[in-house]
């Protein structure tokens, strides 16, 4: 188990970081598909207007 | 807020404008269309803020395109406070066609006439106050480029837009006139805005119009039954368009005063146009061009200096002839560290010093600092891997590959900004007609190579659907900036295990690129032949004049990029590299692997199950144990691209501890590390699993013909607009790359399978032929209209 690993206070922080950034990424992209951003590539700066998120904002 | 759109001619300088009014950043192109929707910004220096609206580019307010029916629904719904229609003053009369149709609608209007600098150029003058005269509304010489009266265009349209407008029209004098009054006076009795505009448009036959005014339409064709013009008989549509264009020529044009009295002057660009739009010429001009693109960014051999000086019985000296290396092949002090990033026995290309410099003395010297802190931090084995091995390593390899990319990026930029890119889809219309496509189809294929993203999006100028989604199918066979890692990687790996670095990696990656554009080739025959037929519309298309690459939009178009690859280096690609690592580390019981346990790890255990399917491609199960991670490879690039290349990184180090050698052929474990173009890692890959190059020339064609990244899918999806459509489309793709790699790797591997593929190619013309002429009939499930 996670047991044998060897814990101090900088493996604890990293494991902590890490865990953070899985599951941000994971939620932030539920999130965009949620709103209807999760074809966006964010190449025309984040305010792509083909984005459908956008589309229903200027509607 | 008040809100101002501007309106105007494909390439008349709107997004020119946009940006300039706004400090946007939006993409600008040399070419028509490149804005396909509507996007907003504000503009601060009125006496209060104005949000500005860009609109796509139309030739008029009939609904023939998508961007025209997008245009004129938000002046007619949206009633922005006033309509800034920028007219291209250089193309005075056929732009003034849009203006006459702005005119028709109650809402306050202001003329921009742009490019103004480039009349001026000519040498012809345009007097815009006898314009602003006739046409009844303001005109404002502007260059948007120079940012040259904007202030005063703003001013003008902010007065404006405290007044109340009626539409007027310029058909008064035309026989349908007593007509569209008619109509008009009913509409108004219905309450309906913009009567003159509908009442026009109703007459003119207007699908949109026919359908939302049916109480109104009796009139317009009981006139039309005892209507018959000499030239048009009763096609209304075509008069009114003569109708605008005789006024246009009568009272607009002669505020036009051309400094020649010749009716046709031959300007600069109509003289570069002889020659590389010449029909001989114009595409091995092209393929040149090309080459010297992916030799600028990625040779070695810098316009074969040192090859010529081979020649000559005078190879120019490397580094260490020169005795500036230490024994050990370092450089002797930090000057020479530089001058190795642009010489050594051979001149660097301007892509490869860029690229030796940001990972030699930039990224690398950072991340090995980075390192170095990590392992001296008395951390934990684990930790100090999963930091050092695991992410850094990860990110390093993903941003390594930020110099070529945005090298190559640049060079198709200022082929986008100068005009050039315009004229290579004319050059190319007729070779893509024979494919069932217009040359309006290259602009998106073209743009694939820089993101599939906004290539399928500029689909949207396509007007046929079949064509349309045949493009967005063949997009991601146009390899994307993300992709070029792996081909290099690869590539490089191959060149330095298989012939000890002799041959040209450069030559592998650029017949990849065209193998993917066989790819596309073939695939669109085949759809135009099966699924997709249809006829291909005519390609009309206004070539822009030519003009230098502006500086700011160079940098803007390069920054963008950066942004986004960067953002996404430090969020999707890291969390992958992350779980990636945890993956191969544990095994299922949740026990801490070292590096040669690798094979016992949870990655390990889930993707043998699904190495067999891999094995007609050439890296499935007859790679052995450790022929896995090809598979785990593939599949993190469908989240997205870069990953192929971290997981290559994360991989390729466990699989030295595997193999158990301190030095494969000059490459160690530190070599690995320190190594982010990834090549090291692959040649690991390759030792551990003995993958021959059909094997590994088939990865890359999967790689480039698969599904694309999270992102492309996506847009693909809400592009084709059927859900139905889209599973076909990922049908197609996983197809078509399976196909592309089965057979790169059979022919690969045992030529005489060529002659079997020639068969199966032959045999399936045959049954397209044949069914196409009603000689066999194959039920085909239904297929799903837009």
């Amino acid at each position: 188990m996670l047991s044998c690993l060897s814990m101090g206070v900088g493996e604890i922080i990293l494991t902590v970081a890490c865990a953070a950034i899985v599951v941000g990424v994971i939620v932030g992209v539920i999130i965009r598909k949620k709103k209807g951003k999760g074809a966006c590539c964010d190449e025309c700066g984040g305010n792509c207007p083909h984005c459908a998120a956008n589309r229903n904002k200027n509607k | 807020m008040k809100r101002f759109a501007l309106a105007g001619n494909p390439n008349c300088g709107k997004t020119t404008l946009f940006n300039s009014l706004t400090g946007a950043t939006a993409h600008v192109g040399n070419w028509p269309g490149v804005t396909v929707d509507k996007r907003d910004g504000v503009y601060k220096k009125c006496a209060e803020p104005v949000a500005i609206v860009d609109l796509p580019g139309i030739y008029s307010l009939s609904p023939y395109t998508p961007e025209e029916v997008i245009a004129r629904n938000y002046i007619l719904d949206e009633k922005p406070d006033c309509v800034i229609n920028i007219v291209d003053a250089t193309n005075l009369e056929r732009n003034l066609y849009l203006t006459t149709q702005i005119l028709e609608m109650d809402v306050p209007v202001v003329i921009a006439l742009n490019m103004m600098d480039a009349v001026e150029r000519q040498g012809d003058k345009i007097d815009s106050k006898e314009l602003e005269k006739r046409l009844g509304v303001p005109v404002i010489k502007i260059s948007a480029l120079k940012e040259q009266g904007l202030a005063e265009l703003m001013d003008k349209a902010f007065n404006e837009s405290k007044k109340q407008r009626h539409g007027s029209t310029v058909l008064q004098d035309t026989p349908l006139a007593h007509l569209i009054g008619d109509v008009r006076i009913a509409l108004s009795g219905q309450n309906v805005g913009n009567p003159l505009f509908h009442a026009i448009k109703l007459v003119e036959g207007d699908e949109l119009e026919v359908s939302m005014h049916k109480e109104t339409l009796p009139m317009v064709e009981e006139f039309k039954e005892t209507f018959e013009d000499e030239t048009f008989g009763n096609d209304f549509e075509a008069l009114v368009a003569d109708g605008r264009y005789k006024y246009i020529s009568k009272y607009f044009a002669p505020v036009l005063t051309r400094k020649s009295k010749e009716k046709f002057v031959s300007t600069r660009s109509d003289r570069a146009d002889k020659v590389l739009t010449n029909r001989w010429a114009g595409i091995p001009i092209f393929l040149v061009i090309l080459f010297l693109i992916f030799h600028l960014t990625f040779s070695e051999n810098f316009l074969f200096i040192s090859t010529f000086a081979e020649w000559a019985g005078n190879p120019l000296p490397s580094l260490g002839d020169l005795g500036l290396l230490t024994e050990e092949g370092d450089p002797i002090n930090y000057g020479v560290r530089w001058l190795a990033t642009i010489y050594d026995g051979t001149i660097y290309s301007p892509g490869v010093i860029v690229n030796n410099i940001w990972n030699d003395m930039m990224v690398g010297e950072l991340f090995g600092w980075i390192q170095g802190l990590i392992e001296g931090s008395g951390m934990e084995a684990w930790a100090v891997g999963l930091l050092n091995n695991g992410i850094i390593e990860g990110l390093g390899a993903v941003l390594s590959f930020l110099p070529p990319i945005l090298t190559l990026f640049l060079f198709f930029s200022i082929l986008e900004d100068s005009g050039y890119m315009a004229r290579i889809a004319f050059i190319l219309d007729r070779m893509f007609r024979r494919f069932g496509l217009s040359g309006r189809s290259f602009l998106p294929m073209i743009m694939g190579f820089g993101c599939s993203v906004p290539a399928m999006i500029n689909t949207r100028t396509l007007a046929d659907d079949k064509e349309r989604t045949a493009t967005v199918r063949v997009i991601p066979f146009f390899s994307c900036g993300a992709k070029l890692p792996i081909l290099t990687a690869v590539a490089g790996a191959i060149i330095l295990h298989f012939t000890n670095g002799n041959g040209s990696a450069d030559l592998i990656t650029y017949a990849m690129y065209l193998l993917g554009i066989v790819v596309a080739i073939v695939s669109v025959l085949l759809m135009r032949a099966t699924t997709l037929k249809g006829e291909t519309p005519p390609f009309i298309m206004e070539l822009p004049a030519y003009h230098a690459p502006q500086f700011k939009n160079l940098m803007a178009h390069l920054w963008d990029k950066t942004k986004h690859f960067v953002k996404k280096a430090f969020t999707i690609i890291l969390a992958s590299t992350i779980l990636i690592w945890v993956l191969s580390h544990f095994s299922f019981n949740w026990k801490l692997l070292d590096d040669e346990q690798i094979n016992e790890s949870i990655l390990a255990s889930v993707s043998m199950l699904f190495q067999p399917l891999f094995t007609p491609l050439g890296f499935g199960s007859q790679l052995g144990e450790y022929g896995w991670v090809f598979v785990v490879a593939a599949v993190a690039g469908l989240i997205a691209k870069e990953n192929v290349i971290s997981t290559f990184a994360t991989l390729g180090a466990c699989l030295m501890a595997v193999l158990n050698v301190a030095d494969l052929g000059g490459i160690t474990v530190d070599a690995i590390y320190a190594d982010d173009s990834g090549i090291s890692a692959v040649v690991a890959m390759i030792a551990a699993t003995n993958i021959t190059v059909p094997g590994l020339i088939s990865f890359i064609a999967f790689n480039m013909t698969t599904i694309p990244c999270f992102a492309a899918v996506g847009t693909a999806k809400s592009e084709l607009g059927n859900k139905k459509r889209f599973n076909w489309t990922l049908v197609f793709w996983v197809v078509a790359s399976y196909l592309v790699g089965a057979i790169v790797y059979t022919i690969g591997s045992w030529w005489w399978t060529l002659f079997i593929w020639l068969a199966v190619v032959a045999g399936v013309t045959c049954l397209i032929v044949l069914y196409n002429k009603g000689k066999i009939k194959i039920k085909l499930p239904k297929r799903a209209s837009r």
